[in-house]
């Protein structure tokens, strides 16, 4: 285990190995449908922050490609180092084994074009799909009416699926990781995205400062 | 010859007797029973009270709906029925042991004592309403009179009927999810909730809608302690009951119930409104719908599960 | 163009590197509880499936794509991790809003400088390309972009690079919409 290669022996300080292991549903330590009310809960809290940190009106959401808010750069980010950081050291105690955890798999060039029209819905539409639905849960009718077309775009592609259905599945790499495709270990990846997080946000801010001076009829928070 | 008896685990349609056979007709009858008791409960608590006109809708106006729910109920339970002609047979018997007996007396007693209410208020609620006859009008004056004592029947017989909606279930003693007394009460507390929270939807005056939320809160508590202690009891009880526990513990009925029935249906309804006593502004028909959903989904939940529940096989 | 601001009426929010982090130990924990992340659009499509199943079952069963999310047991496709998670991230928002005042009539949130027609159209077609770009994408921002880059994943973290880049990239064209 990691814990014991250190070069301070964590287990002076009451580090032993621990022998909880998660994921906690995967390895049934949770069993039943206990899952499901577990994932109520989850979304819960993942509404409640996403709505409090402001993602239910499209015009803050919106405001990250004009210079104006950039909260979802900073959540985004924030979120993001966080996680990671948590991942690799819940990982290095021995609490998560990361070979149970769901890494997304790579399809490449059906995610390239995936993006490219997710990256247009965004700055038309202002929303994605789940600060739309805390969007609609607080009365945003455009919040609705996202939702709605969300369900047609998906509706949209399946029925016209059989014309694309060797392009969805082509170039298939796997559930491979950042690490694996770059050949350097998840560590470095992690702390590569902590430097560049931290120069996004010193330089956000400055642009945000410059292009707040000039629009005024914006309300800010 | 010999005969043998046998008891086996079959279910061949047809040949073995039904196992499922209360559909959805029971629980929506539960519901609007309950629901109707609710509102009658406090209608005539308030009445005695004298605090009629602050509760005006608790008084005058959720009464109205009182009279559909019972018919709506009655109804449903008469589709249910296999026999449906002979229904009148339970109303030739009086049989104290048989909740059945209870339950089709009192409905026979409330359902036009709660006609009467609604028809006593129907001048105040619709002003051009009119009569047509002298004779209704000279009984609508005379129900007015009787008011207070009319108050006192209404509540006593609106918990004999939230009572007997739980007592339904408890008297099968061949189910052991329905077999437990705390069923009972557990079904008037549920019932008075969402009779509360259907008065608060309909309530214009914020003095009544707070003085309601406030009861509304501890009833929602009430039951809560009653689900928890009643699949307590089961955990305690004999293999039976601790397998019919675990069909809200991790088996097929875990997700329904604490999902729609206890988080979304009495958890978060009460948070809302405690938000709401608080002073931030909630509107009052989100609380008081998942309340009803939460209600409806669950009787549906208990009629079916408890139907899947048995001592043999 | 001056208007004055009126300090008591801006909305609250918490401090985004606050929420940030509350996010990030929120998809930790959902990590170690679950082993895997939560997918708006994951949710949405199950949904999509599932209403198809009900209109034309049979449809749903020869297309490739509906095909893959019915699941054998004939059990409903709406039970499942996504879809739970997408009621709690309803609900959640509720609370949110309730808490923070936002919870109130329904209204169109928009530029002051469009109509409100432009920007229910601009948020159905932004929906329709999301809903299409999301099944190719595989995700959306909170299933690929957030939960896949957290995990590491590869296909993740192009999703959401193109998903900005591009974003950034026609912002200019459609500048009208928000400033």
């Amino acid at each position: 285990m990691w814990a014991t290669s250190l070069p301070i022996s964590l287990e002076n300080y009451g580090f032993n190995k621990i022998d909880i292991m998660g994921p906690l549903i995967p390895l049934e330590i949770i069993t039943g449908q206990w899952d499901f009310v577990i994932a109520l809960l989850i979304g819960g809290a993942f509404g409640f922050i996403l709505e409090a940190s402001g993602f239910s009106s499209s015009r803050n959401i919106a405001g990250v490609f004009y210079g104006y808010n950039f909260v979802v750069l900073r959540v985004f980010f924030t979120a993001m180092i966080v996680a990671m950081v948590g991942y690799l050291y819940f990982s290095y105690m021995g609490w998560v084994d990361m070979n149970l955890v769901f890494v997304l798999p790579t399809y490449l060039n059906s995610m390239l074009l995936g993006g490219f029209i997710m990256g247009l819905g965004f700055v038309i539409g202002g929303f994605c799909p789940g600060t739309s639905y805390t969007a609609a849960a607080i009365g945003k009718i455009d919040g609705f009416v996202f939702a709605g077309g969300v369900f047609i775009g998906i509706f949209l592609f399946s029925e016209f699926f059989p014309l694309y259905e060797g392009f969805y599945t082509e170039n298939y790499l796997g559930n491979i990781t950042i690490g694996e495709m770059l050949g350097v270990s998840n560590e470095i990846v992690t702390f590569a995205f902590v430097l560049v997080a931290m120069i996004a946000f010193y330089l956000t801010w400055l642009i945000e400062k410059k292009v707040r001076k000039n629009m005024t009829e914006y309300k800010f928070d | 010859m010999k005969e043998e008896l046998f008891i086996s685990g079959r279910d061949i349609p047809n040949i073995d007797p039904y196992l499922n056979i209360w559909h959805w007709e029971i629980p929506v009858y539960l519901f609007l029973g309950g629901l109707a008791a609710g509102i009658m409960f406090f209608a005539g608590y308030f009445t005695i009270m004298r605090k009629e006109k602050e509760m005006q809708a608790t008084v005058k106006y959720a009464p109205m709906l009182v009279p559909f729910a019972l018919v709506l109920g009655l109804i449903a339970l008469f589709l249910d029925l296999k026999h449906q002609l002979y229904f009148w047979r339970l109303y030739t018997t009086i049989r104290l042991e048989s909740p059945m007996s209870w339950g089709a007396w009192t409905l026979m007693f409330v359902t036009p004592l709660s006609m009467a209410w609604a028809a006593s208020y129907m001048k105040e609620v619709f002003p051009k309403w009119d009569w047509k006859f002298k004779f209704i009008d000279q009984i609508i004056n005379f129900i007015i009179e009787y008011r207070k004592a009319m108050a006192w029947a209404l509540m006593i017989l609106a918990v004999i009927l939230g009572v007997y909606t739980g007592i339904l279930l408890s008297a099968f003693n061949a189910r052991p999810l329905w077999n437990t007394s705390i069923l009972g009460v557990l079904f008037l507390v549920s019932g008075m909730s969402t009779g509360l929270a259907t008065i608060i939807w309909m309530s214009k005056s914020k003095y009544e809608r707070k003085v309601l939320s406030r009861i509304d809160l501890i009833f929602i508590a009430v039951e809560l302690f009653l689900i928890i202690h009643m699949l307590m009891g089961f955990l305690a009880a004999s293999e039976v009951q601790i397998e019919a526990a675990q069909l809200f513990l991790g088996g097929e009925f875990t997700v329904v119930f604490w999902v729609f029935v206890i988080i979304l249906g009495l958890i978060f309804p009460a948070i809302l409104e405690i938000l709401e006593l608080r002073g931030f502004h909630i509107p009052i028909w989100i609380p008081s719908l998942l309340i009803l959903i939460g209600g409806l989904v669950f009787r549906f939940v208990m009629v079916e599960a408890g139907q899947i529940t048995r001592y043999l096989y | 163009m001056d208007k004055k601001i009126d300090a008591k009426k801006r909305p609250v929010y918490i401090n985004p590197y606050f929420g940030g982090l509350l996010l990030g130990l929120l998809i930790l924990a959902s990590f170690y509880i679950a082993g895997r992340g939560l997918s708006a659009s994951g949710s949405a499509k199950l949904a999509v499936v599932e209403v198809v199943h009900l209109v034309a079952p049979e449809h749903a069963e020869n297309n490739a794509y509906y095909s893959k999310f019915l699941p054998e047991d004939g059990s409903s496709p709406l039970f499942n991790w996504l879809i739970f998670g997408a009621i709690g991230t309803f609900f959640g928002g509720m609370l949110s809003g309730a808490v923070y005042g936002r919870l109130g009539k329904l209204r169109i949130e928009k530029s002051p400088k469009i109509s409100n027609r432009t920007r229910l159209i601009a948020a159905g077609a932004g929906g329709i390309l999301f809903g299409i770009g999301s099944q190719f994408g595989r995700g959306c921002s909170s299933g690929a972009a957030l939960s896949g880059t957290s995990a590491f994943s590869f296909g993740g973290l192009i999703v959401m690079a193109l998903m900005f880049g591009v974003g950034y990239l026609f912002a200019y064209f459609f500048r009208k919409l928000w400033i």
